[in-house]
Order: structure tokens, then sequence, then C-alpha cells
């Protein structure tokens, strides 16, 4: 009987232990769910906000599409340009030879002229003021330095527009990562219940091939790297050729 | 000895960069492929052509698929083959050499560099 006691009073302690924790624990419960509430309309915000973006990503990688584009028809027509200068400067310095040609020529018959008077002093004299040779020598060597010069510019011209390549693989880069992003916010919003949200355009990404470290660099540091790991391996096969000459032996 | 060159690269662009640089140091006798697809079929078609110069990264077929799949073709594997890329990375240039490229030219480039690749070449490949 006394053990029964003993044992009622021993469960009646457990359940005051319990209670006296459990009103310990009832303020940190009421604060959880006041968090929790409080935290439902913030992570809807959020939900909504990433619907938002997502939505709008295709449309971003759409504009990403039109700069490239753009900048290639520009930069076609900058060539377009180009090239249409070169062609006048190509014919600018074959008019310059052909009047060089011709400016010999009447150097040559005016010396016969000379000659066949040689005691004519109004010959002489006409002559003398036709026959400056030196000032338009250096006058048509002017203008093909400056052709010259020109056509530099202009090959230089074309030669930056190389950009446009290296900088349509960076935007080829930059959309193919909006797409893989894109792709997971879109899954993930799928499985919070919403509905399904539009894709990018397909035709955009598909079957293009990029570099994504395409660097537009004039340093040619590459270039270096290039030249010494091909001199390698040239050396490589040298001594390829050199084993299998004494192979022979 | 003439040299027709086989200019393969997706970008118009630089397609017509490179062709404006090979005027500049003195060639003249070129065509043009988008891909490397279309390349193949050309060098097929014309067997005038006897150089190759070629973009890594297009659509279709990939540079350096082109470069392997003529280095697999007894009728072109002996073609001169120079490779125009953004590609600057070590192991990228070393998986060109790899698939036989006889040299590489990381763009940007110049006329200079192009010239100086070429001649190269031309000076170590059998006539």
């Amino acid at each position: 009987m006394q053990s029964n006691m003993e044992q009622i009073f021993k469960k009646l302690g457990d359940l005051k232990d319990f209670f006296t924790y459990g009103q310990k624990l009832a303020p940190i419960l009421q604060k959880i769910i006041d968090f929790m509430q409080d935290t439902v309309p913030l992570l809807e915000t959020v939900n909504k906000s990433i619907a938002d973006s997502t939505s709008k990503m295709p449309k971003a990688a759409h504009q990403i599409n039109n700069v490239t584009s753009a900048t290639e028809v520009a930069t076609t027509e900058i060539l377009d340009i180009v090239d249409g200068v070169m062609l006048d400067l190509g014919e600018i310095s074959s008019q310059i030879n052909s009047f060089q040609v011709k400016f010999d020529k009447q150097q040559t018959l005016l010396v016969k002229i000379a000659e066949k008077y040689p005691r004519d002093e109004d010959v002489k004299k006409l002559i003398m003021n036709e026959f400056d040779s030196k000032y338009f020598s250096d006058d048509v060597k002017d203008l093909s330095k400056l052709v010259s010069k020109i056509n530099d510019s202009m090959m230089n011209i074309t030669l930056s527009l190389q950009v446009q390549d290296i900088t349509t693989q960076q935007l080829l880069s930059v959309n193919h990562l909006i797409q893989s992003i894109q792709e997971k916010l879109s899954s993930l919003l799928v499985d919070l219940g919403e509905k399904e949200i539009t894709a990018i355009d397909e035709r955009f990404n598909n079957n293009l091939s990029f570099n994504p470290e395409a660097r537009y660099e004039k340093n040619h540091s590459s270039q270096v790297l290039v030249d010494s790991l091909v001199e390698e391996n040239r050396s490589a096969a040298s001594q390829k050729e050199i084993d299998e000459l004494f192979s022979k032996r | 000895m003439a040299i027709k060159f086989l200019i393969v690269d997706d970008s118009v662009t630089m397609r017509r960069i490179v062709i404006n640089s090979l005027k500049q140091i003195g060639h003249n006798d070129f065509c043009e492929a988008a891909d490397g697809r279309e390349a193949i079929t050309k060098l097929v078609s014309d067997p005038s052509i006897n150089f190759l110069i070629t973009d890594w990264n297009m659509p279709e077929v990939s540079g350096l698929d082109l470069v392997k799949s003529i280095r697999s073709d007894s009728k072109l594997s002996s073609l001169p083959i120079l490779m125009v890329t953004t590609r600057g990375m070590k192991e990228d240039i070393i998986e060109a050499l790899q698939a036989k490229v006889n040299n590489y030219i990381v763009k940007p480039f110049t006329p200079q560099v192009l010239r100086e690749k070429i001649e190269q070449i031309v000076s170590t490949t059998p006539a």
C-alpha cells in the first residue's frame, strides 16, 4: 500500500514537473507561432517576387539577343563603309601612280626638246618653268604617304571590329546563364504551386556555341602562350623524328 | 605556291575581317563556310582549296570536330590548318594541338600575326 502511494506521489511529481516545463515552454511556442504568422506573408512576397523576376527573364534574354543582332548589323555597316573607303584609296593610289608615269613621260619629252634646241633661250626658260620635278615628286610622295596612313587606319578599324565577335560570345554566355537560372526557378515555383512559367525562347540558345572566357585583350599575352606551346609541340615532334631516325640505324 | 583559303567562321564579321587581313598581306584567293559541316562539303567539292583557317566555337560541327574529321580523312588529312579563336586557355591550345592543327591564333589578331603563322605553316608543309 505504502509503495503504491509512493509511486502515485512520484507520478504526481513528474506531472508537476511536466506542467512547470509546459508553462515555461508556452511563451516560446507562442513566439514561434507569432513568428510563423509574420513570416507567411513575407514568404508569399518572396515567392511573388521570384515569380515576377522569373517571368521577366525571357524578355531580358530577348533584349540581349536584340543587342547582339543590332551590333552585328552595325558592324557589317561599318565594314561596308571601311571596304568602300579602302577601295577608293586603292583607286587614288593607282591614279597617283598613273600621274607619276605621265609626269615621267612629260619629263622625258621636255629633255628631248631641250636637247633639240640647245641654243634657244626661250625654249630653255619655258622648260625650266614647267620642269619643276622635285616639287611634283615631293607632292606625290606626301600624297602616297597620306593614302597609306589612311589605309592603315582603315585596317585598324577593321581589326578593332573583332570586338563584336568577342562580345557576342560573352552575351551568349550571359543568355545561357539566364536560361539556366530561369529553368531552376521555374521548377522551384511549380513545386510551390505556381502555374507554369513562360520559358525562354529556345531558338535563342539552342545549338549555339560560345566561349564564356572570350576576352578582348590587345596585349596578346594568350598568343605568347600559344607560341610557346606550339614551339614545345614542334620540338616534341622533332624529337620523335630523331628517335625514328636513330631506330632505323 | 598559290594558296586558296577556306575561311570557316559562324560570324560574318569575323569572316570579313579574316578576308580583309588576307588581302592586306597579299592573298586574294579564298572561299567561306559558316560551320564545320559546310566546310567539309566545300573541301570535298573544291580540291583547289589548300589552306584552312577555322574558328573553334561554331554551331553544328565545331572547329575542333572539323579538324578531327579532316585529319581522319585520307584525302584531306594533309591539309594545312590554322585555328583562329577566342579560346586562349592552355588546355584548349593543347587540345587543338593534339587534334593536329598546324598553328593557332588567339583573337583579336593582327595581319602581321596571320602572315607569320601562314608563312610558318607553308614553310613546314611539303609541297
